[in-house]
This record gives structure tokens, C-alpha cells and sequence, in this order.
């Protein structure tokens, strides 16, 4: 057996036609794991009461739960019981019709939002807290100074560890083909299911990853490379 | 006028303000001497909430206000009358001077653009950096980072000024332009408190002196009668320490 060209050539065609399907759930569970990995590190660095001691609790226990038995165990819990709930809540869709990449995405926001918000707590103890009360002291209330003095000072500090997550769901995005949504790796296995040409099948799947994992890394670069120009030192 | 009441304050078991009342009259220049751990800096700051003292009364802009007990409306009021200067300047670090004093006028006093960048640039070419005005605090020196704090201060047209060792971080031979500036500052009229070690300046510009020690005031008066008549011997004490004697014997 030697490595076919035009099968690989198919696979390729066929992961890339897959690809939106990881990159919408790459860059979406991103951006939510984004706003709610910031909001739990803030409810936690204010130790905003109740809130903040279940954020602590959970984020312990859930970082330890693996992605894969995370998506099998929401699936199984799904399919047990939406018949049962749909019809409590008068809800008239069939389980059939709804995409089971909805359950992809609830897995993979859930974990990610885990790990951001421990990057996003590093952040804080990042800021000097001179800057809180440099705005505190002109008037800034405790929203504004935050999203104006902190935030922005969190960025740069923020940009390797964010880097890290996003190339992460990109890897675990893979996962959800257990739970039957084709995505890239799936999809560049289609052809691969008439020839039985899994190699190329496998080679087209990784060189699509690698193709995205390493825009990421160039979107990064620059990312860094423009924010945070305020701690080069300059003229004295 | 401002005039803090009966302030108590401690970190912990550590009494650091036992009871200080201060009164400062529209316009005066009040300069706040003492050992460090006398509790002035802590005093300061409770002024404007960056601390939260545990007993004691502000007066200010007609108000009265529970030092412990105040709203965060209350907070706010007192904070956009008054403006700080940091002993580490507390510059934004992210935004160049221009806009580290824009950010007050735009964001709480709500000006438009156009007319902030006016006040601001006018602020920084009074203390001399409107050439730095695309600076960041990084690109500065400490004295010219001191500079934008001040100006940040004063385009805020605040009632009160309160200065919290403002040239202590600085390299010697820039405590001098910044100490300049804050003189200008007095000369406008502005009220301010000012905490400092600098005893020539308080000599120059206070029209009150008050020595703290142990977190309480131990007197108060015109700079030439704390300096030169000490009534209590703590401040002779001190003073001697600070002040250089007559002459040094080798």
C-alpha cells in the first residue's frame, strides 16, 4: 500500500470543506469563554460573596473532569432526558432535529471559561494597586476603573496565556466528533471510508489543523507585538 | 473648607490614627510633617476613602459625612472635589500623558473631546511637558511622570488638592522641578494638603504646619513658629533630627 495522491487530495478538499464548522466552534466558544472566564475572575478577585466561593468551588472540581468524559456525559444526560423536559416545557422539537454540536459547545465554552478565568485571576495580581486608586482618586467609580484602567492594563499580560487556550480549543474542538458533528478530522475521513485511505485521510486532517494552529500563532505574534507598546522603555 | 473630625484608623492591632482633627480653610496651603509610621499618609488617604477610617467626621462642600458609614455615592462626591497626587505617581500606565489627564475631564466631568484635549494640553504646557504629551509614563522620568500627575490634579479644577509625599521617590536633583510646580499650584489658589519631608518648602509655602507623631497632632502653627518655637519637645526632637545643624565638626 502507498500513499495516494488523489485520495489525499480528496480528503484534503473534504476537511476543508469541514473546516468552518471547527473554526465557528473554535473562535465562538472563544469569545464566550472570553466574557464569562473575565467575569468570574473579577466576581472572585472582589470576592463578591456567595457568587465567588461557588465560582472557586466549581473552577476547582471542573478542571479536573476531562473534556472527552465531560461531552459523552452532557450527551448521555441529553438524550436521557430532553424528551422528558421538552415535554414539561412544551417544547414541540423532536430530539432528531436539534444539532448535537449545541452540546459541543456547552462542553467546550464550560472548560474554557474554566481555564480563562484562571489566566484572567493571574492578570490581576498582575496590576499594581496604585492603578485602582489612581482612578478611584479622579473619580472613576469601581465599574469604570475597571474596564478603562484595568482591563486594558490586563491585555498584554493576558496575550501568551489566551494564546495558549484558544490553540487548546482548537485541538479539543476535535473531540465533539464523538458525539457525531463532522468537523475537520471527521470530515477529511469521509473519502477515507470508500478507499480505505486513512493514512492520507489523517495527513489531510493534521496539515488543515496545523494550518489554523499556526494563523493563530501569527494572529498572536502580532497581537503582542502591538499591545503593550507602553512598557518599552523609551527616551528619559 | 474641609475639616475632619475625631479620625480613628488601625491596621489590624496597630493604632495608626488616634483621634486627629484637622480644619483647612478655603485656599490654604497645609503641610503635614512627621516620622514615618506617624500615620499621615494614612491620614491623607482617608480623606478621600483610598482608606476607610473606623471613626471620624469629614466636613466638606457643605456636607457632613460618616467616615465609616458613607454611601458610595457620598464617596464618589468627595473624590470628584478633590484630586491626589501619589508618592509613585499613579500615572495610568497604559495611557500617555496627554490622555492620563484627559481621562477625569471626559470620563467623570463628561467634557467633550475637543475641550479636554484643550484643558489638558493647556495643564501640561503649565508644568513645561506639553512636548511629552505622547509619552507614556514609561518613556518619562520621575520627576516628569510627577509633573502629569500634578497636572492631572489640577485640570480637574479640584476644591482640595491632597499631595502624598510627592517628591519623596524622586532622585534629588529632580526634586526641585517638582517642587516648583507645586508652588505654582499654591499660587492659584487651590487648597491643598500637603504630606512631605521637604522642609524648606513648608517653610515657603505653608501657611500652616501641622507635626504629627504617633498618630495623633501634636501641634500646629505657622511654619516659623513650628520650626524656630517649637512649643513641644517631640517636634524640637524631630526637627533637630531633620533640620541640618549650624555647622558638621570632622
Amino acid at each position: 500500500m502507498s500513499f495516494g495522491i488523489s485520495n489525499f487530495l480528496d480528503s484534503l478538499k473534504s476537511a476543508f470543506l469541514y473546516a468552518p464548522v471547527t473554526l465557528k466552534l473554535t473562535f465562538i466558544t472563544f469569545v464566550i469563554s472570553l466574557i464569562l472566564g473575565t467575569i468570574v475572575a473579577t466576581v472572585r478577585y472582589y470576592k463578591i460573596p456567595v457568587l465567588s466561593q461557588f465560582f472557586s468551588v466549581f473552577v476547582t472540581v471542573y478542571m479536573g473532569l476531562p473534556t472527552m468524559v465531560a461531552l459523552i456525559l452532557y450527551n448521555l444526560i441529553f438524550m436521557t432526558f430532553y424528551n422528558d423536559v421538552a415535554k414539561a416545557l412544551n417544547i414541540n422539537i423532536p430530539i432528531t432535529d436539534i444539532n448535537p454540536i449545541i452540546i459541543g459547545y456547552f462542553t467546550l465554552i464550560l472548560g474554557t471559561t474554566c481555564s480563562i478565568s484562571e489566566s484572567v485571576r493571574g492578570a490581576f495580581r498582575g496590576i499594581s494597586k496604585i492603578q485602582y486608586e489612581a482612578g478611584y482618586s479622579i473619580g472613576l467609580s469601581k465599574v469604570k476603573t475597571l474596564t478603562r484602567i484595568i482591563y486594558p492594563q490586563m491585555v498584554p499580560i493576558l496575550l501568551p496565556g489566551l494564546q495558549n487556550s484558544l490553540i487548546g480549543l482548537l485541538k479539543a474542538s476535535n473531540l465533539v466528533s464523538a458525539i457525531a458533528v463532522v468537523e475537520i478530522m471527521t470530515g477529511a475521513l469521509l473519502p477515507s471510508l470508500l478507499y480505505y485511505s486513512y493514512l492520507e485521510g489523517y495527513v489531510a486532517a493534521a496539515l488543515v489543523y496545523w494550518l489554523i494552529g499556526a494563523f493563530i500563532e501569527l494572529l498572536a505574534y502580532f497581537a503582542e507585538k502591538n499591545s503593550g507598546k507602553y512598557l518599552k522603555k523609551g527616551t528619559v | 473648607m474641609i475639616e475632619l473630625v475625631g479620625v480613628k484608623k488601625s491596621f489590624g492591632k496597630q493604632e495608626v490614627l488616634r483621634d486627629v482633627s484637622v480644619k483647612v480653610n478655603n485656599g490654604e496651603v497645609v503641610v503635614i510633617l512627621g516620622p514615618s509610621g506617624s500615620g499621615k499618609t494614612t491620614f491623607l488617604r482617608c480623606i478621600n476613602f483610598l482608606e476607610r477610617a473606623d471613626s471620624g467626621i469629614l466636613k466638606f462642600d457643605g456636607k457632613e459625612i460618616d467616615l465609616k458609614r458613607a454611601r458610595k455615592r457620598e464617596i464618589l462626591d468627595v473624590r470628584r472635589h478633590t484630586a491626589f497626587v501619589f508618592q509613585n505617581y499613579g500615572l495610568f500606565a497604559h495611557k500617555t500623558a496627554l490622555q492620563n489627564v484627559m481621562e477625569g475631564l471626559t470620563q467623570v466631568q463628561k467634557k467633550s473631546k475637543a475641550e479636554a484635549t484643550k484643558i489638558a494640553e493647556d495643564a501640561l504646557k503649565w508644568v513645561g511637558l506639553i512636548d511629552k504629551k505622547d509619552f507614556y509614563p514609561s518613556q518619562l522620568s520621575g520627576g516628569q511622570q510627577q509633573r502629569v500627575g500634578i497636572a492631572r490634579a489640577v485640570a480637574l479644577k479640584p476644591e482640595v488638592i491632597l499631595f502624598d509625599e510627592p517628591t519623596s521617590a524622586l532622585d534629588p536633583e529632580l526634586v526641585g522641578e517638582t517642587l516648583e510646580v507645586i508652588k505654582n499650584v499654591a499660587k492659584m489658589g487651590i487648597t491643598m494638603i500637603v504630606v512631605t519631608h521637604e522642609m524648606s518648602f513648608a517653610e515657603d509655602v505653608a501657611d500652616r504646619v501641622i507635626f504629627m507623631d504617633g498618630g495623633v497632632v501634636v501641634e500646629e502653627g505657622k511654619p516659623d513658629e513650628i520650626f524656630y518655637k517649637p512649643k513641644e519637645e517631640r517636634t524640637r526632637q524631630f526637627l533637630s533630627r531633620i533640620i541640618p545643624q549650624d555647622s558638621y565638626v570632622i
